[in-house]
């Protein structure tokens, strides 16, 4: 398995400066990816995926201090020199953010925008080879070629994500991450995002890791998922399995938050979680989940549970789960 | 007060026009009736763009009809500033995102007396504070009192701006979008407090929302709107588990729960309230027409000519109020 493994995370741990003091946003986390696959990774605001996949591509403030390891290839990305990471960064591993609206330029050309990272990771193409290029993406994107003169105001919500997915294509990444790609679309037009990007991975046989708090979308689109809470994965498996029977009580809640329209269990019975997200600065002890769990036993305040094996390829970080596996 | 049977809100062929871009006009609400009953939660839904939020402004007289009217318990609704005052009295707004509702510089205990403030409600003021705080479930409510938004959580917050509207005691609660901006554990902490008020105070709730899900967690009807149009409407149970309106069923067939539908993802962004189409509203995205199947139930040439109202639905129950507006339908 490690061995084909196209990206291996190793107890990355990421811990923010602030005045305040350390904030460990991410603390041991594993996991792996082969070609071609797609996980999710799951959870709520503060969790720490985002810092997952902001530790990836390295883009964290400088003052964070990221440790552990992640091959991607083999090759150490938290150890690249700025170079290598710069080539990195768009020909084996890009990123689609939230918000399309801002991170596009507001005054330049889309097209020009998308040409810009082909030509600067492939110095010997012509100019009009890279508008045939830029051309041929927005058209695998969904968008007609003849928009390439557009400004980023003269395209919709929609059409802009899309561009930005054409943008994190442009020097064919083996690796495309997804964080909260549709989250500020419509119903509808989220529809036409998620279907292209299934399109894409499964043409283009890309690895694809998506990251939302919406745990029906990610069962839907990937392979496996991932359930993080207070900067650590607490379950993780097929992405069928884990959203249909749940054997964390924290991935449960999340399940049941969104409900199944039609079936009467969720009919006038809306189902949340009580109490919040934990602050990062003030772990409760045990299991950091124990202060919001409905099944909590009188040791989860004092043992700190570590993923086990909960079933063929899943794992759990849960003291119900049976420690022998 | 009307008769029990008699709405507590009435919409009646209301059409909200805004000045748009180059002199165009859109056409946000176009003709739309709805009604909202005591103690009912109506969903309604739709995309970005369909008037959804509009209708809901105008509800409240933020917005003024360019034809039609508004009528709470019977009476249309009076624009003069001191009527308007006491209107919201009886029916109040929680806005989609609590942080950017709630003033950053107010203690909570400010932020929710605010409304019996402007109202210059007399009685005990701090005893109603603490009594909606409560409610709301901000337990034990005296330890919120001089907190200020930033020291909350975000579920705390969406509590303390549902407060803020309790605490007048309204009939008539309109939510934008109350939940889409929380996370999903919270979400559904919300719902169960939004169902609660309704089962112990007996308001009201229309809440507008693009979220199917929520519209089955709590809503007892669903209208659903295109273009400044109610295309289709019924209880919760009839709309989402017999839709028939065909925008309606795209709508349900892309959430992603629902993966024993093929999703009939429609092309195109949510349409331009400017260049509402002729005929059918829906007819260029429709996928009836695009599969072929409105010409060969031989209504095509209506689709495309002929606009239409809500009429009720063949096979309904007798007293089922389920509607659409769909030429295939008739």
């Amino acid at each position: 398995m490690s061995a084909q493994a196209l990206l291996s995370v190793r107890d990355l741990r990421v811990t923010y400066a602030s005045s305040a003091g350390d904030v460990p946003a991410v603390r041991g986390v594993d996991f792996e990816l082969a070609r071609g696959e797609t996980l999710g990774l799951a959870g709520e605001s503060g969790c720490g995926k985002s810092s997952v996949a902001g530790a990836l591509l390295r883009l964290l403030p400088a003052t964070t201090k990221v440790t552990g390891e992640v091959l991607l290839d083999g090759e150490d990305v938290l150890a690249l020199r700025p170079e290598r990471l710069r080539a990195v960064r768009w020909t084996e591993l890009a990123i689609i953010f939230q918000g399309a609206l801002h991170t596009l330029n507001p005054v330049k050309r889309v097209g020009w925008q998308i040409g810009e990272a082909i030509s600067t990771h492939q110095q010997s193409a012509s100019a009009r080879d890279v508008r045939r290029r830029v051309g041929d993406l927005l058209e695998t994107v969904g968008i007609p070629a003849r928009r390439i003169d557009d400004y980023p105001h003269q395209l919709s919500g929609g059409q802009r994500q899309r561009v930005l997915i054409a943008l994190a294509l442009a020097c064919e990444p083996s690796l495309l991450i997804a964080d909260e790609p549709t989250t500020a679309l419509d119903v509808m037009v989220q529809a036409q995002v998620l279907k292209l990007l299934q399109d894409l991975q499964r043409d283009l046989g890309l690895a694809m890791i998506f990251i939302t708090h919406d745990l029906s979308t990610l069962a839907s689109v990937c392979q496996r998922l991932a359930v993080m809470y207070a900067g650590r994965i607490v379950e993780e498996g097929r992405s069928d399995e884990v959203f249909e029977a749940p054997r964390h009580p924290y991935t449960a809640a999340l399940a049941a938050a969104f409900p199944i329209i039609g079936d009467e269990r969720f009919r006038m019975a809306p189902s949340g979680l009580g109490g919040d997200p934990p602050d990062p600065r003030v772990l409760p002890s045990g299991c950091s989940f124990h202060p919001r769990c409905a099944v909590a036993q009188s040791e989860c305040p004092t043992v700190d549970i570590e993923l086990r094996t909960a079933g063929p390829g899943r794992r759990a970080a849960c003291v119900r789960v049976g420690a022998a596996g | 007060m009307s008769s029990p049977d008699a709405p507590l809100l009435e919409v009646r062929g209301l059409h909200v026009q805004f000045g748009g871009r180059h002199g165009a006009v859109a056409r946000a609400v176009d003709g739309v009736d709805l009604e909202v009953r005591e103690g009912e939660v109506l969903a309604l839904v739709g995309e970005s763009g369909c008037g959804k939020t509009t209708l809901a402004r105008t509800i409240l007289g933020l917005e003024r009809p360019h034809a039609g009217e508004i009528r709470y318990e019977g009476t249309p609704l009076d624009y003069g500033t001191g009527s308007l005052r006491r209107y919201r009295r009886r029916v109040q707004m929680i806005f989609q995102d609590p942080t950017g509702a709630l003033n950053p510089r107010q203690t909570i205990y400010e932020a929710v007396a605010e409304g019996l403030r402007i109202q210059g409600s007399s009685g005990d003021e701090e005893a109603r504070v603490v009594n909606a705080l409560a409610r709301s479930g901000l337990r034990p409510p005296e330890r919120f009192l001089q907190l200020y938004p930033y020291e909350v959580s975000g579920g705390q917050r969406q509590r303390i701006v549902i407060a803020g509207a309790m605490v007048l005691e309204p009939r008539l609660l309109v939510a934008d979008e109350p939940v889409s901006s929380l996370d999903a554990s919270v979400r559904g902490e919300i719902l169960q407090l939004m169902l609660g008020l309704v089962r112990e105070t007996g308001v009201a709730i229309l809440v507008v929302t693009h979220d199917l899900g929520l519209a089955w967690n709590i809503a007892n009807r669903v209208a659903v709107m295109y273009l400044g149009r109610i295309v289709e409407q019924g209880t919760t149970e009839e709309l989402l588990a017999d839709p028939r309106h065909p925008y309606t069923q795209a709508l349900l067939s892309v959430v992603p729960e629902k993966e024993r539908l093929e999703p009939q993802i429609l092309t195109g962004e949510a349409p331009d309230p400017t260049r509402i189409p002729a005929g059918c509203r829906f007819h260029p995205r429709c996928p009836l027409v695009q599969s072929g199947e409105a010409a060969r139930l031989g209504v095509e040439e209506r689709c495309s000519n002929e606009d239409l109202a809500l009429s009720s639905v063949r096979g309904a129950a007798a007293r089922s109020q389920h509607a659409a507006a769909c030429h295939a339908l008739l």
